[in-house]
């Protein structure tokens, strides 16, 4: 049984990180966004592994539901109609060498610290009832639960409002 | 190694990814692509510290869900800049749009 969580973690480790390098390293731009969307499939996957449904399900319907399509529409808005999808010319060997350093430092940096103080670590997730989360979201958490809705509905009517044109 | 060092191990790497696209991609929606990666990371790392430590558990995932929201918020409104530079340059690559004028 153990050995089946071995498994299934290194499946979703391998759909991070190619889904991830496909995102980031591919011309396409339609490719990356494909890379994009295994990984975040990946990422629900390991919430699933963590014993939390509840957020792997919230994973799939925002983020592969929402968040993916807006990208799919910015990408069907703005370079499809051009017929481009790709982008113009690769950036120079030197610049994308220090792009890559740049995102290996900070990676380095952080996983020599979560290396160096390790926490201590249970070897089983927790469980927490949903039920549990309802309870905190209205009674403890109920002005965070408030904000982050206007939060939302402001960037909604502000995104209405910045490509809002008047008719001639 | 412990689960959650696992886990974070796993986040910092694709928030190094994530960070790796934004400086290397020419187009604002690939830039996008990769901003989302690393607030990805991030949810991840949250809900790893969450679920295997001794942490009051709610307040993690509710974290993880509101970064969540913040993401789809922070979506929407690029997808309306990209329109506008869209509308305004006729293209949507962020070398080009670099001038300001007063």
């Amino acid at each position: 049984m153990q050995y089946l969580a071995y498994l299934t973690f290194g499946l979703y480790l391998v759909l991070v990180l190619g889904g991830g390098l496909v995102a980031t390293g591919s011309r396409s731009i339609v490719r990356a966004f494909a890379g994009l969307l295994v990984a975040l499939v990946g990422v629900a996957g390991l919430y699933f592994l963590m014993d939390a449904p509840f957020i792997a399900l919230m994973q799939i319907l925002i983020y592969i539901g929402a968040v993916c399509v807006i990208i799919f529409m910015a990408v069907m808005l703005t370079m499809a109609s051009r017929g481009e999808g790709y982008e113009s010319k690769l950036k120079t060997p030197a610049k994308r060498i220090m792009s890559m350093l740049a995102g290996a430092v900070m990676a380095f940096l952080l996983a020599g610290m979560v290396m160096k103080y390790p926490l201590a670590s249970t070897a089983v997730p927790r469980n927490i009832p949903v039920s549990e989360l309802g309870k905190a979201l209205l009674g403890p958490y109920a002005l965070v639960f408030e904000l982050i809705s206007v939060i939302l509905f402001v960037a909604m009517v502000g995104a209405m409002v910045a490509v809002y044109e008047r008719r001639k | 190694m412990s689960m959650l060092s696992t886990y974070q191990l796993v986040a910092i790497a694709m928030f190094g990814i994530g960070l790796f696209g934004v400086m290397n991609r020419r187009s604002l929606v690939g830039m996008l692509i990769g901003v989302e990666l690393m607030l990805n990371g991030a949810g991840l790392s949250i809900m790893a510290a969450a679920q295997f430590t001794q942490t009051a558990g709610a307040l993690a995932q509710l974290s993880t869900l509101l970064v969540m929201g913040l993401a789809a918020a922070e979506t929407t409104l690029v997808l309306a800049i990209v329109l506008i530079v869209d509308k305004r340059f006729g293209h949507v690559e962020s070398e080009n749009v670099s001038l300001l004028r007063g």
